[in-house]
């Protein structure tokens, strides 16, 4: 394995040996991945081979049947067996979330839907809550759309909002599952700029994504993901230019068609 | 006796009958939410006790239900029924009565807000109290509004049952009316009422819809 660690540091989120069924399907086989601070991860591969439950497994929305999952100081779960409700509520204050389908509140304005969670579960005071939303919002190339509701959004805006409500939260790492699946191509290509100016702003992040130009253009590791293990991984040179699995040889052609 | 002595005595029927709506409502819209609650607990006893509670009250008549919740006292503790009892009986009766079909169309919203929902309050970290007063009610108040301002709507109208188990509201005034001078009039008046003022319930209820109308999802 190339290690292409920025730095020394202690990973933001380790997880070890994970394992995780829904019935008779084993969907994560003993994936281990640590995310070192300022990475930037792509998690490629076909539908199905796990990608989107690893990354649910690593939000908490899923939880493992089998392996060790930390959040620097915090142990979410060992070997499987999980902490209490104060360790998970910890844990969740360490990442963000982005949303294939946004998620945003369709009863929130745009403002609310950033600014809601830092005041009411953070406990942040309310006017500066409000001024860093609507910064972020400005940032994420929102300004003048604080008062109207998601649904007077397009699409991109909506995901762009749904960044901006992750961001809002100070987390240590974003996820982002399939963030621009939902999108048309022009509306793609706004997205893909907010990840990228974040990703030079040095945030830790991990992007599910089938964007394969994107994901060597942005990420400091691909991670090339099959029947529920991790393949093949490291820089975009080597797993998409060089692959040396067989697999990873034949998903790469595929989508090249 | 005139058409206006008549009216004034309906309408002094009607205060009673509106007594019964809004005691009805006070009462049902906060238990059917527990009845909504209890129904989608994951402890499988208490989901069935709701589950046999609905069925029972929708299943049997207001009217039954009024006479049983009248006589319970009675027969089961003994206690000596007053002319305040049918009163009691009446509103209790129409409270549970009315708290099953609320719970229904409570759950019917709840569980027709998107899974996204959820999963996004909790990411942010919001508790499950946070993400049922912040996020899931006020998307599922928009939504039903349309199924309960039917109910709301029918409530008003079976308020007359009261009629059945000697409550003295607006039906039992026109019913007597209608005897003592011979004239269907007083029934035509009594219509008049529950009509304008389901109509002012309809009014109310547009209002609250065109409200919540500032956004789609």
């Amino acid at each position: 394995m190339t290690s292409v660690e920025k730095n020394e540091a202690r990973p933001v989120v380790s997880l070890d040996h994970a394992r995780k069924s829904f019935g008779d399907v084993e969907v994560l086989r003993d994936i281990s991945l640590s995310v070192s601070p300022g990475e930037v991860i792509a998690i490629i591969g076909p539908s199905g081979g796990g990608k989107s439950t690893l990354l649910r497994c690593l939000t908490l929305l899923e939880r493992l049947d089998d392996g060790d999952l930390s959040y620097e100081d915090v142990a979410v779960a060992r070997g499987g067996a999980y902490g209490d409700k104060n360790v998970l509520a910890r844990a969740r204050q360490r990442f963000g979330l982005v949303f294939q389908n946004y998620n945003l509140f369709p009863h929130f304005s745009v403002l609310r839907n950033v600014m809601d969670a830092p005041v009411c579960v953070q406990g942040r005071d309310r006017a500066e809550a409000e001024a860093e939303a609507r910064a972020l919002l400005a940032k994420m190339g929102l300004a003048g759309n604080e008062d109207k509701v998601p649904c007077q959004l397009s699409g991109g805006q909506q995901q762009r909002a749904s960044i901006a409500r992750a961001l809002a939260m100070h987390p240590d790492i974003v996820y982002f599952d399939e963030p621009t699946s939902a999108l048309d191509p022009e509306l793609t290509a706004e997205v893909l700029r907010v990840i990228k100016e974040l990703a030079a702003e040095n945030m830790t992040m991990v992007i599910v994504t089938h964007e394969m130009g994107f994901a060597r253009e942005v990420a400091d590791r691909i991670v090339f993901m099959d029947g529920g293990v991790i393949v093949e991984q490291g820089p975009a040179e080597q797993v998409i230019d060089h692959p040396r699995e067989e697999r990873t040889k034949a998903f790469l052609a595929q989508r090249e068609g | 006796m005139d058409t206006l002595t008549m009216t004034g005595m309906l309408a002094e029927g009607f205060l009673v009958s509106l007594q019964i709506f809004a005691f009805t409502l006070l009462g049902s819209l906060p238990l059917g939410m527990l009845v909504a609650f209890a129904r989608m607990s994951r402890v499988k006893p208490l989901a069935l006790l709701a589950r046999f509670y609905i069925s029972i009250m929708r299943g049997t008549p207001l009217m039954l239900q009024m006479f049983a919740i009248y006589f319970v006292p009675y027969y089961v503790f003994g206690i000596s029924l007053t002319t305040d009892s049918k009163w009691y009986a009446t509103i209790v009766a129409f409270i549970v009565n009315y708290a099953a079909y609320f719970a229904e169309i409570y759950r019917s919203g709840i569980q027709s807000i998107p899974r996204g929902q959820h999963e996004a309050a909790e990411v942010l970290g919001y508790s499950k109290a946070q993400t049922f007063v912040r996020i899931v009610l006020p998307q599922v108040v928009k939504r039903i509004m349309p199924s309960m301002t039917n109910e709301v709507i029918t409530l008003v109208k079976d308020t007359s049952l009261a009629f059945s188990i000697g409550v003295i509201e607006m039906f039992t005034v026109a019913k007597q009316l209608v005897a003592s001078q011979v004239s269907m009039l007083p029934f035509a008046i009594a219509a008049a009422f529950y009509w304008i003022f389901n109509l002012l319930v309809d009014f109310v209820a547009g209002q609250i819809e065109r409200k919540l109308s500032y956004y789609h999802d």
